[in-house]
């Protein structure tokens, strides 16, 4: 018998002005940010290995001296991803050249060919279509599911046969989310036809398992809203008033909260302004200033007269010095960074109280793209510039001529040879290298916003059982 | 009396009165940081010692105060930079704001009071509509008052006027309890302009109200089920609010796509060489080798010559007089090529703004951001007053210290103190003696006086922005009045059965 009213939910929705409406919806879309993603991947692509190339030939350069290595002011971008076609994870707007030295790490920025004037509008990608539009289509699949046949009198004559009510609510379940995976998929297929057929990006096994990952983590964020749907149909007695509440709960949901993690960062969370952050690194350095004049560093720290043997000079005071100097602010940036970080971690964690956000974060896990990447980054670069060091402190090691002093005056560093001369060879030197999560770790780490998911699934599920057991349906 | 229309009212009230206080927080915290900044440049301006200390490094700035109206729309103010350099160095230009707020927030969507009469308002406008004519047809009303003498164009007025007095009271509503918890909030005040830019904001919220709210009823007229106009009714709204101001950008930026930075960047850099050129040709072309001096390091490492001696006065005299016309004239230059750039970031703009004018949502959009004085036009009237206001700072400087050649612009060195230099030049004055002359000689250099300093001033003008909406206003008001007639004629032909 469920066969039969899956059936007959699948025939009506089908047949449906709703089920064109959101047919053609979906087809355009996912066509139009087929062919836009192509030529932005492509554009992103060449910008990538452009400057790419052009800071590993500048820092090619400076392996003539080994001392030049720890002063160049490494470019790093980021990569673009290919599974920023299913979410792109906002990160148009986020940082993407990290520009650091190994005394100096600058705050990241984002620099790009976009126009600051443009409104900041969501990234279009398969994430933003089922997360917003998609998500109000399955209400209205759903809204009128129990009153509608109430009001047409036909849950009444379906009722007066042998069919327990729990089978009419798992088959009309059934026959809509069947009904949705017909655009859905068929968005999916035209999106990546249109994305492997234009042969720029070539998609591993790895990045297909992802894909499979976003596109169940999609199905079980539309079930929701299709459960929540059934929910309001079985707790009202007229269409009219169930597509009413579905439509406020849904703005609420879907436009109002996701903002909410705003609020709270506005309140709570405030990072300090630029000018305060500006104040901050010129006092942390007039303080060490101050304390070199006290000779808290030696005697002649500052000096750094150009023959190395002058007896003005004090090099092992002078690192002192210079180190302080720029560990002072590079601490002054670290804790700035580390609150911009947590502002945004804390309001995002806030607007978790909106599932559509639960849904991009887990789909931006798993896609390895999105504010979570961004911050990988930065620590990457961090440790990169470790690594980078313990490589010149090594080979410095090797060379009896210099003094064995690394810090952050170039010139001082140069003149004294407190860092070997010596050429190095540049294939040995470390370069950076992006590391993504493997799949494991990546689902490991949204497996809570999908377990959030599965859960509001099982309490709208039951919430709907329960209600449609108490349904008057008269 | 309806279920719809109570829980709409009441949303709108609720979200108002829960948004307004967090954006009023938000703008007297931006308000604070414009008075600390203005504050700073102020203390900054009273320590300089000489007119180079307010000339260099971007010590003098001018900042723009925050939009009190911003609560109701943000537009592009936070994304634009608020504060200038006034400097020789440079000429004032828009710019992205990006390094002065945390990036990492835009993986959250920004709220105002614009967004909840955008998705809330014209929701409600929608569901009121969509079932004035095929629900009354569905409940057999339609062909009961029709059958009785009234004409068909007078249902339709009627239901014209009912449906927008309805949803004037949650407009109202929302909009006087919005209003009052801004009105009470500490070191919030409005000026007669700030008055009359909220009545126009409240004029263009009731006209885009209207403009939804036909566009309802004409769905209304098209269907026969209620059901079938809402959800097309709804199909229309996500294309007006989701699609549209998306596709616009989109289309904008393939139709007039941005030259490449790295081309912009490179002209500039072009340019930066010819100068550092002739920097070096001027420096290499003033006789002498720049003689001696001993400099003051002071707040924010800021300095001046305290002593030097007579040919370094000489030679620098002659540099600064050279130098400085130099650095205008080259600021100028840079400035054509960065402003070329804008002008194409600007016709981008522009674009977008004639495509998402397909939705009357994007219009509204862009009359409320004119009205809060936050949009990109607002903007760059603070940078076309900054630019003004440098003409008047260089005229300043070039009266003060004739023309950058008097020795006023780096020292207040006298002919005594070179002659006491000298002497510890030629070894007739101690180390410790010259060392103790110049810490009294410190104490005793004292801060420029400028109460005569050009003063900026930045008023916006409601003129102005009111010029920039007619278009928009007028067009919102054309659709509403261009649907209410389709759905007269629509209605004419409408069949009751």
């Amino acid at each position: 018998m469920i066969r039969h009213i899956i059936r007959k939910e699948l025939l009506e929705n089908l047949l449906s002005l709703r089920f064109v409406l959101s047919l053609l919806l979906i087809i355009c879309l996912y066509a139009a940010i087929g062919f836009i993603f192509v030529s932005k991947y492509t554009r992103q692509t060449d910008d990538y290995w452009k400057r790419t190339n052009e800071n590993t030939a500048a820092f090619s350069e400076r392996a003539g001296q080994l001392y030049k290595l720890a002063f160049y002011e490494q470019e790093i971008w980021r990569k673009p991803k290919p599974l920023s076609l299913c979410v792109e994870g906002f990160e148009r707007y986020l940082p993407n050249y990290f520009n650091s030295s190994l005394f100096r790490t600058a705050l990241p920025e984002v620099r790009s060919r976009s126009n600051f004037l443009l409104p900041n509008f969501c990234d279009i990608d398969w994430v933003f279509i089922i997360s917003t539009p998609l998500s109000f289509v399955v209400l209205l699949f759903t809204y009128d599911s129990f009153c509608g046949e109430r009001q047409a009198g036909t849950l009444r004559l379906i009722l007066s046969g042998s069919i327990p009510r729990h089978k009419i609510l798992l088959g009309k379940y059934i026959g809509a989310i069947l009904t949705l995976g017909i655009p859905l998929l068929m968005g999916f297929l035209i999106n990546l036809i249109i994305v492997i057929s234009s042969d720029i990006v070539k998609l591993g096994s790895g990045e297909w398992l992802r894909i499979i990952g976003i596109a169940l983590i999609s199905f079980l964020y539309l079930s929701m809203f299709l459960l929540l749907g059934m929910f309001v149909s079985s707790r009202t007695a007229h269409s009219a008033n169930s597509i009413i509440i579905l439509l406020l709960v849904w703005v609420g949901l879907v436009v109002l909260l996701p903002g909410s993690g705003r609020i709270v960062s506005d309140i709570h969370y405030k990072s300090p302004s630029l000018t305060e952050f500006r104040k901050k690194i010129v006092e942390s350095k007039d303080q060490i200033f101050r304390e070199m004049r006290t000779g808290k560093f030696g005697k002649n720290a500052f000096e750094s007269h150009p023959d190395r043997n002058h007896p003005s000079n004090n090099p092992p005071a002078a690192a002192r010095f210079w180190n302080a100097f720029f560990a002072s602010a590079a601490q002054v940036y670290e804790q700035h960074y580390n609150k911009m970080l947590t502002q945004a971690f804390a309001s995002r964690n806030f607007a978790c109280i909106s599932p559509a956000v639960i849904y991009q974060r887990a789909s931006e896990t798993i896609a390895g793209t999105g504010i979570n990447r961004c911050a990988s980054l930065h620590q990457q670069i961090k440790q990169y510039q470790q690594d980078l060091k313990e490589f010149i402190l090594s080979k410095d090691a090797e060379d009896p001529d210099s003094l064995h002093l690394l810090f952050a005056f170039e010139y001082a560093v140069g003149n004294w040879q407190a860092i070997s001369n010596k050429p190095v060879d540049f294939d040995t030197v470390p370069k950076f290298q992006e590391h993504d999560l493997t799949l494991g770790q990546s689902m490991k780490l949204a497996i809570w916003d999908i377990g959030l998911l599965v859960l509001f699934n099982l309490v709208f599920f039951a919430a709907s059982f329960v209600s449609f057991l108490r349904y008057d349906v008269r | 009396m309806t279920f719809k229309f109570t829980v709409g009212t009441i949303l709108c009230v609720v979200l108002m009165s829960v948004f307004m206080p967090v954006l009023i927080n938000d703008y007297q915290l931006r308000l604070q940081e414009y008075n600390e900044n203005v504050a700073d440049t102020q203390a900054d301006l009273r320590t300089a010692k000489v007119y180079m200390n307010i000339n260099m490094g971007g010590r003098y700035m001018v900042h723009r105060p925050p939009a009190i109206l911003s609560v109701f729309s943000k537009g592009v103010e936070n994304q634009l930079a608020s504060s200038v350099k006034i400097e020789t160095n440079t000429v004032p230009g828009l710019s992205a704001r990006s390094s002065e707020v945390n990036p990492y927030l835009s993986v959250l969507p920004t709220m105002d009071i614009s967004l909840i009469f955008k998705i809330v308002v014209s929701v409600l406008a929608l569901l009121v509509a969509c079932d004035v004519i095929s629900g009354e047809r569905e409940q057999g009303t339609l062909k009961l008052i029709l059958s009785g003498t009234v004409a068909r164009h007078q249902v339709l007025l009627g239901k014209l006027l009912a449906g927008q007095l309805t949803l004037l009271v949650p407009l109202t509503m929302s909009f006087l309890a919005g209003l009052s918890i801004l009105l009470f909030s500490p070191g919030v005040g409005f000026t007669a302009s700030d008055w009359a830019r909220i009545s126009l904001i409240y004029v263009a919220s009731v006209i885009f109200v209207s403009a939804i709210y036909n566009i309802g009823l004409f769905v209304s007229t098209l269907t026969k089920r209620p059901a079938i106009s809402l959800i097309a009714g709804l199909f229309f709204w996500i294309v007006f609010i989701m699609v549209v101001p998306n596709a616009a950008v989109y289309f904008a930026t393939q139709i007039a796509p941005l030259e490449p930075e790295e081309k912009v960047d490179s002209q500039l850099e072009l340019i930066q060489q010819k100068k550092q050129a002739e920097v070096e040709k001027i420096r290499g072309g003033i006789p002498g080798s720049g003689g001696n001096e001993v400099s003051d390091f002071y707040d924010n490492f800021q300095f001046y010559v305290l002593v030097c001696d007579k040919e370094g006065m000489e030679w620098r005299q002659k540099f600064h007089a050279a130098l400085r016309p130099l650095y205008i004239n080259y600021a100028d230059k840079l400035w054509q090529i960065e402003h070329l750039h804008f002008k194409s970031l600007l016709q981008q703009k522009q674009l977008t703004n004639s495509f998402s004018r397909f939705s009357p949502i994007s219009m509204y959009d862009c009359i409320m951001s004119n009205l809060a004085d936050t949009d990109t036009a607002s903007c760059q009237y603070f940078i076309d007053r900054a630019k003004a206001h440098r003409e008047e700072f260089i005229d300043y400087l070039r009266v003060k210290t004739d023309n950058f050649s008097s020795a006023s612009y780096f020292t207040q060195c006298t002919e005594a103190d070179m002659a006491v230099y000298q002497e510890y030049l030629d070894g007739k004055m101690p180390e410790d003696d010259f060392q103790k002359w110049k810490e009294r000689k410190i104490t005793q250099v004292l801060p420029l006086d400028l109460r005569d300093f050009p003063q900026f001033i930045y008023q916006p003008s409601v003129a102005k922005s009111f010029n920039r909406i007619i278009p928009d206003l007028a067009l919102l008001f054309l659709i509403s009045v261009l649907f209410f007639v389709l759905s007269f004629v629509t209605f004419l032909k409408y069949d009751v059965r």
